[in-house]
């Protein structure tokens, strides 16, 4: 690839992204369409499915939050599929299903420890709702959150809506607190666009809802997912938006649907879960290569655009990186890159303070940190997430040596 | 067994591209550190025959040599013309005492010889008034001879004889009337201020403007006199300064010389005669190739051959016993940067 393209495909992510953002900002405001029509009346019933695998205590927390949701008690239920966690998780599941008897709740467990994308289809197997929200076993939600989720299939071709995620521990340290403004950006603002053309390309697995027999359609797919042999149990979520948008439904973030989560407040775990992303990215950056022409076809452009070129730039991003070392070693540590960042980082914390109290971060100047991490990001995150595809780690969460191995997944053995 | 194969390749692939990686970052890292804190590096210079400095450089010089050799000529021209000037204004000054003495001397004839005139002339005055009254009565003569001669009484011969001695007379008496006035002019000349005395004093102020502008010229003369020989010394210095320039060196030499930068942290360890230490990796594996010949003091500004900064220093010539070291990105002066 010669330079100039290399280039020419650096600037144009660039360009994008930023463009993402000025069109996210503008239309938020001043296009009506980029929110999707929502009957409140519309009333599924649901299933909340929350696979768990060593969240301790806090798992009755996310399941107290679900039983505290204002939609009809009747119509919906939870169904935790415990992944074999080494902790207590287990008994706190069952201690949330003794507890909370105004809801439906049914717990299961793995024989084998087989990861969060089975552990959702073991549990889908218990469920007859007709619309499946998937949950991380690590949030909180809020009230509304479920019913805020449901309106939004009032819309035929609505295939699968999202949450925003917010995050629970902003002040932890400078790394949450970094998190906190990127995480409302990225909801707020940058995936506005995709939500005007119902093509969002990645809906959080933290708060994620399907239609039932969309799910079931792409359920043979999620338990074959593989990368040469090697099951693959991560970016589940990513995987699971792509495959309704080519199935020719939309996606949709719905930014009124909330849910907390406690973000990595180590730059050890952070590494980890950025990688595990990372490593999502690049393998739906080549599934969608290796598909292009039915992408081509089914997708909006802006979709086409967000799946190929943001991973790719992302790719490109250790060139341009290792160029400006070479070149300019110093350039990273110029005021400008600082004050850009202070100055974003300014914007979004006198935002977020006004608009979301909860998640108000103590230091705006904590943002400059993210000059370095995004060195860090662009240097080590794509090249290792390219090299480690192999890698079934989940990395945010331990792993007995016991359970590894990856085995079709028994159903729930407990269920109430 | 299709995958297996796939899977072995990619895990070679990817774990050779990780240590590549990782290798590739904790050099990185290291040069970094190591150039922060290293102060004994220098990055050779080679500076080309065609240099456009160095060209530049010697363009100036010969410039400047040239301006001394005309400020030279100048200046021979301006001490000739000094002498001649120093040597007109003696002469002139000498003139002045003299004038002076003739001056005075004149005056004191004058007021002797003034009055005496003066009585002179006043007698004169007399005399022709009774020579007039005369020559009255001679009008009456040449009459009465005009008459005898008419009457026959005289004859032509003596009446032309008689009436001569009377124009004698008259002549005389003219003679005598132009003496009365030119002695009345010697008088007005001994008693006042005269035309020939002004002619003196106009001389005399003459010599003495003369005297004073020439004054003004010679100073004028040596003041740029002056100027031009300490302009000629500025010069001199200058080239002498510029000869000590690693430019000028290189473009008047016929041998190809070797120079580095210097940064001004680095100043400890340029000292002439140190050795000079040549690196693979930038770093390690150090080997001897020279010495430093002579330090260049004059401000020189450069890239950093690693962090690509502008920073100040200054030149160094080197004697290299291994010529491709001058293309080494750095050296090392004083001794070897690591252990080895």
């Amino acid at each position: 690839m010669s330079p100039i393209l290399l280039w020419l495909i650096l600037i144009l992510c660039l360009v994008i992204t930023v463009v993402k953002y000025l069109m996210g900002i503008i239309m938020r405001f001043s296009f009506p369409s980029t929110k999707a029509e929502k009957d409140y009346a519309y009333e599924p019933t649901v299933s909340v499915l929350m696979p768990c695998y060593n969240e301790g205590k806090t798992v009755y927390e996310t399941i107290e939050s679900i039983a505290k949701s204002n939609y009809p008690n009747h119509k919906f239920e939870v169904i935790a599929q415990d992944d074999c966690s080494a902790d207590d998780s287990y008994e706190w599941m069952q201690k949330a299903q003794r507890d909370f008897t105004n809801i439906r709740i049914r717990t299961g467990r793995n024989k084998v420890n087989s990861g969060k994308a089975r552990s959702v289809c073991n549990a889908l197997q218990h469920s007859t709702a007709e619309v499946i929200i998937s949950i991380d076993s690590d949030c909180i939600f809020h009230s509304q959150a479920i019913r805020e989720l449901t309106a939004c299939f009032a819309e035929p071709k609505m295939g699968s809506v999202g949450g925003r995620v917010g995050v629970r521990n902003p002040n932890d340290n400078t790394i949450t607190a970094i998190q906190t403004l990127i995480y409302y950006a990225a909801f707020q603002i940058y995936k506005i666009p995709e939500n005007w053309t119902r093509s969002i390309c990645c809906i959080s697995g933290c708060l994620f809802a399907i239609r039932r027999e969309l799910l079931l359609e792409i359920e043979p797919a999620i338990r074959n997912r593989n990368w040469f042999g090697i099951p693959v149990s991560q970016g589940e979520d990513r995987f699971l938006t792509h495959q309704t948008l080519l199935r020719g439904y939309g996606t949709y973030i719905n930014n009124d649907a909330l849910c907390w989560t406690t973000v990595p407040n180590t730059l050890s775990m952070l590494f980890k879960q950025q990688l595990r992303w990372r490593r999502s990215i690049v393998r739906d950056f080549f599934f969608t290569l290796k598909s292009l022409p039915q992408h081509v076809w089914k997708l909006h452009p802006n979709t086409l655009l967000t799946l190929v070129l943001v991973p790719l730039g992302a790719m490109l991003g250790l060139l341009v990186v290792v160029t400006a070392l070479t070149q300019d070693p110093l350039s990273w540590a110029g005021p400008l890159p600082l004050i850009t960042a202070l100055g974003i980082g300014a914007v979004l914390t006198w935002i977020v303070k006004k608009y979301s109290a909860r998640e108000a971060v103590a230091h705006p100047l904590a943002f400059a940190a993210y000059v370095g991490w995004s060195m860090v990001s662009s240097l080590f995150l794509t090249p290792l997430a390219l090299c480690t595809m192999d890698s079934a780690d989940w990395g945010t969460r331990t792993i007995d040596a016991r359970t590894t191995q990856p085995h079709e997944v028994p159903v729930g053995n407990t269920t109430r | 067994m299709h995958y297996k194969l796939v899977l072995t390749l990619y895990r070679v692939f990817a774990i050779t591209v990780l240590y590549l990686v990782l290798i590739g970052i904790l050099a990185y890292a290291w040069i970094m550190g190591f150039y922060a804190v290293n102060a004994s590096w220098a990055a050779p210079v080679i500076l080309s025959a065609a240099d456009e400095k160095s060209l530049d450089f010697r363009e100036k010089l010969v410039t400047s040599q040239q301006t001394i050799e005309d400020l030279k000529v100048d200046s021979q021209k301006l001490e000739t013309g000094l002498a001649e000037m120093k040597g007109h204004r003696g002469a002139l000054l000498a003139l002045e005492p003299q004038l002076r003495d003739a001056i005075a001397r004149q005056k004191t004839h004058n007021s002797t010889a003034g009055p005496a005139l003066a009585q002179l002339d006043q007698q004169k005055l007399a005399d022709n008034a009774k020579t007039q009254k005369v020559l009255e009565q001679l009008k009456e003569v040449e009459a009465n001879i005009n008459r005898d001669l008419a009457a026959g009484l005289i004859t032509k011969g003596d009446a032309a004889t008689q009436l001569s001695a009377l124009n004698q007379a008259q002549d005389a008496y003219t003679d005598s009337k132009i003496a009365e006035n030119l002695l009345t002019d010697s008088v007005l000349n001994k008693t006042t201020t005269g035309t020939d005395t002004l002619d003196v004093l106009e001389k005399q102020a003459e010599l003495r403007s003369e005297v004073a502008q020439l004054d003004i010229a010679i100073s004028v003369a040596e003041k740029q006199l002056y100027e031009e020989s300490r302009q000629i010394v500025r010069l001199r210095e200058a080239i002498t300064t510029a000869k000590q320039s690693p430019y000028y060196l290189n473009a008047s030499g016929g041998q190809t010389l070797y120079f580095a930068f210097v940064p001004y942290d680095n100043q400890a360890h340029a000292v002439a005669g140190s050795p000079i230490y040549d690196c693979y990796l930038n770093m390690v594996l150090c080997r001897h190739v020279g010495t430093v010949k002579a330090i260049f003091t004059s401000e020189e500004q450069a890239i950093h051959p690693i962090f690509k900064t502008q920073i100040r220093g200054f030149l160094i010539q080197m004697t290299l016993d291994h010529a491709e070291s001058a293309k080494s990105k750095t050296v090392f002066l004083g001794g070897k940067p690591v252990l080895f």
